[in-house]
């Protein structure tokens, strides 16, 4: 808006010679917007998991003879500058197609505004299920969204009850756990389900604990734990100062292990920053550099040439989410919404976590035993801080290992 | 049981060092320093830079770190607050200013992610059954042992003695002969560094981000507030008030409603006894 | 007289100008900026009253704002009530908590009462928190029906209730009421000795500043259509201090002119990506230090001066 308001003479100027100039609507580049938390890790690496795909396009020679451009909008982690992200983006910048995401809660306010500017959008950060239960609620109106990636919360439950019915459980032997998360919408959503799933598989849930995202002291946290007589932790932190928690479970050498779905301890350098502190942590991950598919190592290099970091989860699914949306394009000849997201609806596509498809909400259908989709991979912090995977069974690189100063 | 005396006595020790910093520069220039939580933030940056990045020992490292803030509390007193001093409004919005600056910088230079500070001790202690870190410990000696030399400096030394002398009337005082805006920026120095200290201190084992410093600050306004602006005696005592109401509601209730205690606090003691505990004209 | 007859025709040039804006350059985008920037300015105004005639420098306006806000998430997703229920109705809660919380801090001096009325909204934000069954945590409410489905009637609603905002609270304060109140910020014992009754018209003037502000967090609520407990945060009160400050406090229009710049100067800042909120920041220290007396109204006296001289 702005700029046109500076540029407004000059623009006067060349209107007439652009409205002159015939038939460049084959030639201008597709838009993708991406609204990203531009601070954050994860917004870093959504813009440059986009970049590596909309270059390794357009190299190839772009979609429909179009060159792919993207367009970054900073929707922080606050529901209203998330809202005038989408808002700069699609009335203004007019993009073709929206892919980014992080925080639920800003995902959830840019929903109505997403859906009255009738623009595909594919998110690749936010987990909770009320995102794509739009879809199903009001197909007309919200069937613009699409969810590349994470598995949204309530499969994300499902899974972490099998891990803790078959490896807590099952493997080692532990049946009275505490279940920890912190106020988040998603994890809301999370953890009754997975208290219910955990306490059907047989566990012992002695403690349900949920805390506050600001928390920095998590002494009387442990000490309710320790008191409950649980035997193993499992967490749920997105937004929590997971650095800090691993700290202190250290520091006081907590006598129990603890794992789940740990998002900040996904970063490769999780371990590092923290001191070594996190060694003995067994964490969720989306990929890892493994092959997980044909595609996976080759991303995983190839973004670690280029960025000199390993990816976090919204890698995953930007780089997918550009490749989804150009082989659709191609598919509908053409990149208006409606065509688009009947091709999009079809999707089957070699992702890096897995394959990608869509199920009836617009969601990314989870892996199964019969079935490639993306799962969640539980890897432990080691000596060195290297990484281990250790459950799914079929895919373990090394045994679990209990923390040293917990005698087994 | 012991767990909370423990616990709670380690919170206790880090918010003194935070509001007793706040308390002095406010008692002596009627100075709210919104940007105090910076000094706290760069502190424990400055830790963190000066071991990971120039590989300096921990013990050098802090205490430069700790010297840089008490010379950046000089500047922010001297080059900001000074020509606004007249309107108490103007210096909340620029120290606020200062404060968001300070973040901003932080985000930029060393990006959202949590840093880490190295600690003194990593041995883990226990205490009667209960485990605490050993920085956590040494975190609280440290403040004792620091808000009693500063509570000596100002009883017993020269210096201390215009410092009171200001703060009980700064008129009175530049009839003396003290040059007030000497004394300003000494205590500056002086609450600066206290901060710096309690985050090369905390730094370990409490977060250490570009927001961090939002929190500390509103926890040294609410002690300062309930212990009487101005009052080093009651933020002490309304630092280990806090501290421990913080974590036997942590302990009883739910973590949840730690973060609210010490502003519900705040808001019961303006309205039933806004002085606060020890307020009085006379800032000690 | 004539300075009046000017101060009407930079009103009404004002008001055109924001009316012509969308309709020459078009476009959603900016029409959504231009509600956003014209429903802070209602905030703004409204802080202004209170605040800055009285001199009471409220830190938890944002209190006032997310009551309104929320009441109309509320009463629009959970009850069922058309939007246009909520205006009146999120004025009657902002009351409501003005009454409650002013009662007991208003004879509190300067940093006290500030600190008093932050430590309100902080609560109020934590509460929003914990009992997240009833009010959807950290998400808030979402799925809040718009108000007007065309986007620019809505912006004129908004601009219209600006207006109207700003006509009355201007009124106001330029009547013996602004008197006493900013005679209230002079010196508080003289009025009581005077005979005024300082109390009433201190909740009163907060109960006025409240119930604007809680109808522009209705407005809000219906035009984001979803609130979150982020308006609760200091955060908003300080972004509106910072608005009054740089349009020029106890003016009441100066904080319009000051919350419209502001907003447009924040997406503007846009291109900056990760330098925006720095850029932001150090502008707003260049501000407190070489425009102590902010920006808009200085420069509107100034206009008014030159333009009233006799010939």
């Amino acid at each position: 808006m702005m700029k046109k308001l500076s540029v407004l003479f000059s623009a006067v100027c060349v209107a007439a010679g652009i409205a002159a100039t015939p038939a460049t609507a084959q030639t201008k580049p597709i838009l993708i917007g991406v609204p990203t938390s531009m601070q954050l890790q994860v917004g870093r690496d959504t813009q440059d998991a986009i970049k590596m795909a909309v270059d390794d396009i357009n190299a190839k020679g772009g979609v429909l003879g179009r060159k792919l451009e993207m367009v970054v909008a900073d929707e922080t982690e606050n529901p209203e500058t998330g809202i005038s992200a989408i808002k700069k983006l699609t009335a203004d910048e007019k993009v073709d197609v929206l892919i980014g995401g992080y925080t639920s809660g800003v995902t959830l306010a840019q929903l109505p505004h997403i859906s009255r500017a009738k623009t595909i959008y594919l998110g690749v950060g936010a987990a909770s299920p009320s995102i794509t239960a739009k879809v199903k609620q009001d197909y007309d109106d919200y069937k613009y969204i699409f969810r590349v990636g994470p598995l949204n919360s309530a499969i994300q439950a499902g899974q972490l009850t099998d891990f803790i019915s078959n490896f807590v459980k099952g493997e080692l032997g532990i049946s009275k756990i505490a279940i920890v998360g912190e106020n988040a919408k998603w994890v809301q959503d999370l953890v009754p389900l997975l208290k219910k799933g955990a306490t059907a598989a047989g566990a012992d849930v002695r403690v349900t604990e949920m805390f506050d995202a600001q928390t920095s002291d998590f002494s009387p946290l442990f000490s309710k734990v320790k008191d409950s007589g649980a035997q193993y932790m499992v967490v749920i932190l997105s937004h929590a100062s997971s650095d800090v928690f691993a700290k202190q479970w250290y520091d006081a050498r907590f006598p129990m292990p603890y794992g789940g779905i740990d998002v900040k301890s996904m970063d490769g350098d999780f371990c590092k920053r923290i001191g070594g502190k996190s060694i003995g942590e067994l964490a969720v991950n989306f990929a890892t550099r493994a092959p997980l598919t044909p595609k996976t190592i080759p991303f995983w290099d190839e973004f670690v040439k280029r960025t000199s970091r390993q990816p976090v989860y919204t890698a995953f699914g930007a780089n997918d989410a550009v490749y989804i949306y150009a082989q659709a394009v191609e598919r509908a000849k053409t990149t208006n919404a409606d065509a688009v997201i009947k091709e999009l609806e079809k999707t089957n596509y070699v992702g890096i976590p897995g394959i990608i498809q869509f199920d009836a909400t617009h969601d990314v259908k989870p892996g199964s035993a019969t079935y490639k989709g993306p799962a969640l991979i539980f890897a432990q912090w080691r000596e060195n801080c290297d990484r281990e995977v250790i459950y799914p069974k079929t895919m373990r690189t090394a045994e679990f290992v209990y923390p040293p100063w917990i005698k087994k | 049981m012991l767990e909370i005396l423990i616990h709670g006595a380690v919170s206790s020790a880090i918010y003194a060092m935070l509001a007793v910093g706040f308390t002095l520069i406010f008692g002596v220039a009627r100075v709210l320093n919104l940007a105090h939580g910076s000094f706290y933030a760069l502190g424990a940056y400055g830790a963190y830079y000066f071991t990971s990045h120039l590989h300096m020992p921990l013990l050098p490292a802090a205490l430069l770190a700790i010297g840089l803030v008490a010379l950046f509390g000089v500047f922010v007193e001297k080059v900001l607050v000074r020509p606004m001093r007249r309107s108490q409004l103007a210096v909340l919005m620029i120290t606020l200013a200062v404060a968001l600056v300070v973040e901003q910088a932080l985000f930029l230079t060393f990006g959202s992610e949590y840093r880490n500070v190295p600690e003194f001790v990593s041995r883990k202690f226990t205490i009667g059954g209960v485990d605490v870190g050993g920085q956590r410990l040494l975190a609280l000696g440290v403040s004792v042992v620091l808000i009693g030399l500063l509570w000596l400096f100002i009883q017993r030394t020269r210096l201390g003695s215009a410092i009171l002398a200001v703060s009980q009337d700064p008129e009175a005082a530049s009839y003396m002969g003290i040059p007030s805006d000497r004394i300003f920026s000494i205590v500056m120095a002086l609450s600066a560094a206290l901060a710096a200290a309690a985050g090369v201190l905390a730094g370990p084992f409490l977060t250490v981000q570009p927001t961090m410093w939002l929190l500390p600050i509103v926890k040294a306004f609410a002690i300062v507030i309930v212990g009487g602006l101005g009052s080093i005696p009651g933020s002490i005592l309304a630092a280990l008030m806090l501290g421990y109401a913080e974590t036997i509601v942590g302990y009883t209730i739910s973590t949840s409603w730690t973060e609210i205690v010490s502003v519900a606090a705040t808001l019961l003691m303006l309205v039933f006894r806004p002085a606060g505990m020890f307020g009085k004209r006379a800032a000690f | 007289m004539f300075g009046k007859r000017i101060d009407f025709a930079g009103a009404a040039g004002f008001v055109a100008f924001m009316a012509v804006l969308p309709l020459v350059f078009g476009g959603n985008y900016l029409i959504g900026v231009l509600t956003v920037s014209v429903i802070y300015g209602i905030w703004a105004v409204s802080w202004d009253f209170m605040s800055g005639l009285t001199g009471r420098e409220n830190f938890g306006h944002s209190l006032f704002i997310g009551v309104g806000a929320y009441t109309a998430g509320f009463l629009n997703t959970k009850f069922g009530f058309s939007g246009w229920w909520s205006l009146p109705a999120s004025m009657i809660a902002a009351t409501v908590f003005a009454l409650i919380i002013g009662l007991p801090t208003l004879r509190l001096r300067g940093p006290y009462f500030a600190l008093a009325m932050l430590s309100g909204a902080v609560i109020m934000q934590r509460l929003m928190l914990i009992f997240w069954e009833q009010t959807g945590g950290e998400e808030g409410i979402n799925g809040i029906e718009p108000l007007i489905h065309s986007q620019l009637g809505f912006y004129y609603f908004a601009l219209a209730t600006l207006v109207v905002t700003t006509a009355l609270l201007l009124a106001l304060a330029r009547s013996h009421w602004g008197l006493i109140l900013r005679a209230i910020r002079g010196d508080e014992a003289t009025c009581q000795a005077a005979g005024i009754n300082v109390t009433y018209y201190k909740i009163a003037s907060l109960v006025i500043s409240a119930a604007f502000a809680g109808a522009g967090g209705a407005l809000y609520a219906h035009y984001q259509l979803q609130v979150s407990p982020q308006l609760f945060a200091v955060v908003t009160s300080i972004t509106i201090i910072t608005m009054v400050y740089v349009g020029g406090m106890a003016s009441i229009y100066g904080p319009v002119g000051g919350a419209i710049l502001l907003v447009l100067l924040t997406e503007l800042l846009r291109d900056f990506g990760e330098w925006r909120l720095m850029v932001y920041s150090c502008t707003l220290i260049l501000i407190l230090f070489f425009l102590p007396n902010g920006l808009i109204a200085p420069t509107w006296r100034r206009v008014k001066a030159k333009l009233g001289r006799p010939q």
